[in-house]
């Protein structure tokens, strides 16, 4: 084959993916996060009847439109500065279970996406991967095993040995060659139980009812190998794992959302977040989650959270926040949130913001923690 | 007082609608030309502009060393190991008569900027059932349809399989149908096997083990490669335009001259010369909208007629796809209307300049006119003198670039030589008229006969210089064509040496040559090898260069067969030694890397191997006709072995008693090829020489065209001034010239003009010729060739011309014949 007809295919491709979404009326294609929004009827619904139930959880819910396997990290290197990492593996369905194709070699129901991300200081780098799959082929290019467990694309791996029980992980993933190489080796043990969202781990995510299924394990302990520029140091430090699947994560008036995963000091982990829209009258939705470090006691539960902006910063040509204040009046808790550095877009296919942050007393500015925050749909 | 004006002038072609029908002919002519090779360019600029978007990303691809299949276990494989490779799949679909390529892609793993869309539904729906299928407007063509009902149709094609529903992407080249990897797995029932494994060029430094990694060759986009092409067409077009112009501006003058009575009555009445001459340009705007309406629609119907030969000769020359159907964007109209337009105010700048300064008393006298006109070749050879300095300028600046370059200064200098030439045209007639009149003053009829050409001189020298230019442009093109054709047709046997080749992938080849060695009936194998390579550095003597460079190698084996006939431009040591070199590890180039990068023979360029970069010799320099790419020659089994070449092609050379029949059967048995894998050598031959034809094709017809312009121009001016010749005539009967003597005159007269004007064309012609072999085509394909002249074609064209100028002779001549005396007596009175 000539190569003209090689790069025939390129081009195609590329408008096919650049230009195609625009082809159909852009109005009724809200584009991104905002999308997720969308309409899925013949799809399963998330619900809070069925409990969860492990292990087959950790593995894919193909009958989902939505799903995630995410993990984020707040590590300091031997001489002791900071350094967060992130990777994730996104499912997403193309078709309703009853209209899957035949799984023939290259049929797909199923698209793969996965993030890799590591900043630090004022330097932060990203890569991204794809791959196609059939639910009905056990293995491909990427996919998830629920015993033992493993998620892959490509080379990086998250898995399990055999008899670990969701508890100890190791993950590797690379990306670039020669000095542009970056990427981590690592090894990950829960120090705690994990920490079911919501009734039955059902995270309603609008007044409506609607949401997703969603798990996590915050008490990660890390050890492990980053490497950036071609250059390894030894890392360790936290990590907090989410698993979230759904069929309908927004609602359709819904925009976005503003994440927040917290290590405090003291050993207690709180999740808390905002959807931009669709809450009361038109309102944001606000949830939180409260954890005591054995991860035993639920400290407080939702509508005791507040989430406000305090400072903005264009980042890739939009207005972040990237200094928040989150309060808990119920466990009499005023917190700064700010990020170590706002240089933390992912300019993945997808893009959004996702980075480490500090999290200080509002009063003292006395610093009582570290985490993650994601925001989206900015 | 304006409009009245014009009325009174327009007034004139009702009473000679033969002038207004010239003067449209010529503005038509020029404008039909200039507008379709346009046209042309400007639909080639419209394919490669989409080709360029696709040339953003070319690809490196893998094959397995084994010379297997690729599958969807590679693609899992090497995935799994971190390869960023992509699965592809091609095929050909037979719809009716056409064949379509099919490619399947898997758009997640394209080595391209690529992005999952959110949750875009193209995106999907290119993904899942039922698919899309993406083609170009063009290709609908192919499928039966009409546009309107394209968009979701899903046609039938021959294995009666329908396609996944249609979706235009104008984007995409023509005759290419683009799907999901799934969708065209299913087409194409390949099941688990892959075409190729695609990766960013570059992406992978080493071949992961077991399979061989070929570099994506690099290619100049098909723009660059196809200016020169499209320059030349230019050139071509210019060249019609201006003597198009020629026509005009001989028409125009005819009318001006026989309304300078009803101009200087006007004047009379009182109408302001300012008046007077907006008059005439108004009426100049009116013809020349008039003359581009027909220019261009005519152009657009030409072009149509041409384009498909011009599309075929660029896909076969640079395998650049040129759509078959016209894409007009507005400049295009814009250009031609201005480019007429502008030609017309050109051509009729003289008129325009009479009519401002129009002496009302003045009458019309020859004798004054011809003192004029002596100051007017005064100025015209002054003219010609500044134009032949300024291509002796140009001469010098071609001489101090390095060769294959300078495409623009060549034709400047080519356009400066036609100019200079055509200005010194008229005052050497006119020396070699008076030096006539000088040996002929004992002989009053041959006396009186070159006093009057001197005296129609002025009005004939423009269309003299046309034809002049025309001329000497058809020598000079045809004899490039005709040399290039010798040239090229020699070189063919040169390089064919083996009688039988077959062509397959590579890896149904490498089996195949023990198969065939194994053979009774087969006597040689001489198997080509293409590659490529990172050329690292160069060394010449004028010092050494280093670079990173993709250069495209080809193997060929040396064996006799092959050495003995092989033809090679330059050598260090004549041919047997530079074959031994090339056995002994050095290498040849060919004449376009020799040209681009200022080789020769001893010189090093340094290559990298998978040892490292290593220099080689070079031992010869060979030519390459027709590739637009520079390229190395090694044996064939260097480059399998060492640069991790590919099989290309077997030539094989069997005996007397084989049966080519039986062999084609046996590999089609054996391999999976079909059976006219196996080429015979008279049918490449056959194939070269076609394209060959086509790519000439054009600048045949161009070039037909163009001195049928100039016939034109030249038959135009003799009618202009028919009538008052035969005014003159007339006297000389009365005087009692006799009438067969009177016919025979204007014959003769024109005859020597033209022979005069043809004899200065030829080395003009010669002049031409060489300029575009041992420039032009330099500059523009990287390839001299032997400059060859055609006596037999030169005396074939100047015979045309002559004929063509005793045809236009001849009308007046046939008039005066059939005239009675008492008629031209009176038309004779002044």
């Amino acid at each position: 084959m000539s190569y003209y007809r090689l790069s025939a295919a390129l081009i195609a491709i590329s408008c096919l993916i650049l230009t195609g979404c625009q082809e159909t009326s852009p109005e009724a294609e809200p584009q991104g996060f905002a999308g997720l929004g969308e309409n899925a009827a013949a799809f399963a619904e998330a619900n809070a009847y069925t409990p969860l139930s492990f292990p087959q959880d950790h593995g894919p819910h193909p009958d989902y439109r939505i799903e995630w396997w995410y993990l984020t990290a707040n590590l300091e290197d031997a001489q002791g500065e900071p350094l967060g990492l992130q990777w994730t593996l996104f499912r997403q369905a193309l078709t309703p279970p009853d209209e899957r194709p035949d799984p023939t070699p290259w049929a797909t129901d199923q698209v793969w996406m996965a993030h890799l991300g590591i900043s630090q200081g004022e330097t932060h780098v990203a890569a991204e991967r794809f791959a196609r799959s059939h639910s009905q082929k056990a293995s491909g290019q990427a996919g998830v095993k629920a015993v033992p467990f493993q998620a892959w694309i490509d080379d990086w791996i998250l898995e399990s040995p055999p008899d670990a029980n969701f508890e100890d992980f190791t993950l590797s993933a690379y990306s670039g060659e020669g000095a542009d190489r970056f990427g981590y080796e690592l090894t990950l043990s829960a120090q705690g139980p994990l920490i079911w969202h919501g009734k039955n781990g059902f995270n309603a995510k609008t007044v409506d009812g609607q949401g997703s299924r969603y798990y996590s394990q915050p008490y990660l302990q890390i050890t492990g190998r980053v490497t950036r520029n071609g250059e390894a140091r030894e890392v360790s430090g936290k990590g907090w794992l989410d698993r979230e699947w759904s069929s309908q994560l927004l609602a359709p008036e819904q925009t976005g959302w503003d994440w927040f995963s917290l290590h405090l000091t003291d050993g207690r982990k709180l999740m808390a977040y905002r959807l931009r829209g669709g809450g009361e009258e038109g309102g944001d939705y606000v949830f939180g989650h409260l954890l005591s470090a054995d991860g035993q006691t639920e400290l407080i539960g939702p509508d005791s959270v507040t989430l406000t902006p305090l400072e903005t910063q264009v980042v890739a040509g939009r207005d972040i926040p990237t200094r928040w204040s989150l309060t808990l009046p119920d466990a009499d808790m005023q917190l700064v949130v700010e990020a170590r550095h706002p240089n933390r877009w992912m300019p993945t296919s997808v893009p959004y913001w996702e980075g480490d942050v500090v999290v200080r007393q509002a009063e003292t500015q006395e610093s009582i923690g570290v985490g993650y925050l994601e925001m989206t749909g900015y | 007082m304006i409009w009245r004006v014009l009325a009174t002038l327009l007034a004139h072609y009702r009473r000679h609608p033969g002038q207004l029908a010239m003067l449209l002919l010529g503005l038509w002519v020029a404008s039909a030309l200039w507008s379709s090779v346009q046209a042309v360019n400007a639909t080639a600029k419209d394919s490669y502009a989409r080709a360029n978007a696709l040339f953003s990303a070319e690809v490196d691809q893998l094959t397995r060393r084994d010379g297997q299949s690729l599958t969807r276990d590679d693609y899992l494989t090497l995935r799994r190991a971190g390869l960023p490779v992509s699965p592809m799949l091609e095929g050909t679909l037979e719809i009716g008569e056409e064949r379509l390529t099919l490619i399947g892609i898997d758009p997640l793993t394209l080595p391209n900027d690529n992005a999952l869309g959110g949750n875009g539904d193209a995106l999907t729906a290119f993904l899942t059932p039922p698919w899309q299928t993406q083609l170009a407007p063009e290709t609908i063509d192919v499928l039966g349809l009409s546009r309107r009902q394209a968009p979701g149709a899903t046609p039938t094609v021959d294995n009666n399989q329908r396609l996944p529903p249609l979706t235009l992407r104008p984007e995409l080249p023509p005759n290419t149908l683009v799907m999901d990897i799934a969708a065209a797995a299913a087409l194409l029932d390949s099941d688990n096997t892959l075409s190729q494994l695609v990766t960013a060029p570059g992406a992978l430094t080493q071949p992961p083990d077991g399979y061989r990694l070929s570099r994506a060759a690099t290619l100049a986009s098909p723009e660059q490669l196809t200016d020169s092409f499209h320059l030349n067409l230019t050139a071509l077009a210019l060249l019609s335009l201006v003597v198009g112009l020629f026509i005009v501006q001989a028409a125009l003058g005819l009318a001006m001259e026989q309304r300078l009575t009803t101009l200087r009555t006007l004047r009379a009445l009182g109408v302001p010369a300012f008046t007077l001459t907006m008059a005439i340009l108004l009426e100049l705007l009116v013809f020349g909208l008039v003359g581009s309406a027909l220019g261009l629609a005519s152009g657009i119907w030409l072009a149509g007629q041409l384009l498909p030969d011009v599309a075929t000769t660029l896909s076969s020359l640079y395998q650049a796809d040129v759509q078959r159907s016209l894409v007009l964007p507005w400049h295009y109209w814009v250009g031609s209307l201005v480019i007429t337009l502008g030609g017309l105010l050109l051509a009729g700048s003289g008129v325009l300049w009479r009519a401002a300064r129009l002496e009302i008393l003045a009458l019309g006298q020859s004798q004054a006119w011809r003192l004029g006109y002596q100051r007017q070749l005064k100025r015209m050879t002054q003219g010609g003198a500044v134009v032949a300095v300024i291509a002796v300028g140009l001469a010098l600046w071609l001489s101090r670039l390095p060769s294959g370059q300078g495409v623009l200064v060549s034709f400047g200098f080519v356009a400066a030589l036609l100019l200079g030439s055509a200005l010194c045209l008229p005052p050497l007639i006119n020396g070699v008229l008076r030096l006539l009149q000088r040996l002929l003053h004992r002989r009053p009829l041959a006396h009186w006969a070159v006093a009057d050409i001197q005296l129609q001189l002025p009005r004939l020298s423009l269309a003299m210089m046309a034809l002049l230019i025309a001329l000497a442009t058809n020598l000079g093109v045809s004899s490039m064509v005709g040399g290039f054709r010798l040239t090229f047709l020699d070189w063919l046997d040169q390089r064919l040496a083996a009688p039988l080749y077959i062509n397959a992938s590579p890896s149904t080849l490498t089996p195949m040559l023990d198969w065939l060695d194994a053979q009774p009936d087969v006597d040689e194998t001489l198997p080509t090898a293409r590659g490529s390579v990172d050329l690292l550095a160069e060394k010449n003597a004028r010092g050494k260069e280093t670079t990173r460079e993709r250069i495209a190698l080809f193997g060929i084996t040396p064996a006799p067969t092959i050495t003995n006939r092989w033809p090679l431009l330059d050598t260090q040591t004549g041919r047997s030694a530079a074959w031994s070199a090339l056995s002994a590890r050095s290498v040849f180039i060919n004449e376009q890397m020799a040209v681009a990068k200022q080789l020769a023979p001893g010189d090093v360029v340094t290559l990298e191997t998978p040892q490292g970069a290593m220099p080689f010799e070079i031992a010869a320099v060979y030519p390459d006709y027709g590739n637009p790419r520079q390229q190395i020659l090694m044996p064939t089994d260097v480059l399998v072995q060492r640069f991790g070449g590919d099989i290309a092609s077997i030539g094989l050379v069997v005996n007397e008693s084989a049966d080519r029949q039986a062999l084609r059967q046996a590999l089609a048995d054996n391999f999976d090829v079909s059976p006219d894998a196996l080429v015979d050598q008279q049918e490449i031959k056959r194939l070269a020489t076609q394209i060959f034809e086509r790519t000439f094709t054009i600048t045949r017809a161009l070039n037909g065209l163009t001195l049928g312009v100039a016939a034109l121009a030249l038959f135009a001016t003799l009618l202009a001034q028919a009538r008052e010749r035969q005014r003159q005539l007339a006297s000389l009967w009365a005087l009692g010239v006799p009438r067969k003597t009177l016919t025979q005159l204007p014959l003769y007269q024109l005859g020597g003009l033209v022979l005069l004007t043809g004899v200065m064309a030829i080395p003009l012609g010669i002049a031409i010729t060489w300029t575009l072999v041992a420039i032009i085509n330099v500059a523009a394909f990287g390839w001299r060739l032997p400059l060859y002249l055609f006596p037999w074609d030169i005396f074939i064209t100047l015979l045309t011309a002559l004929g063509v100028a005793l045809a236009a002779a001849a009308l007046p001549s046939i008039q005066l014949w059939r005239s009675s005396p008492q008629a031209m007596l009176n038309k004779g009175v002044v």
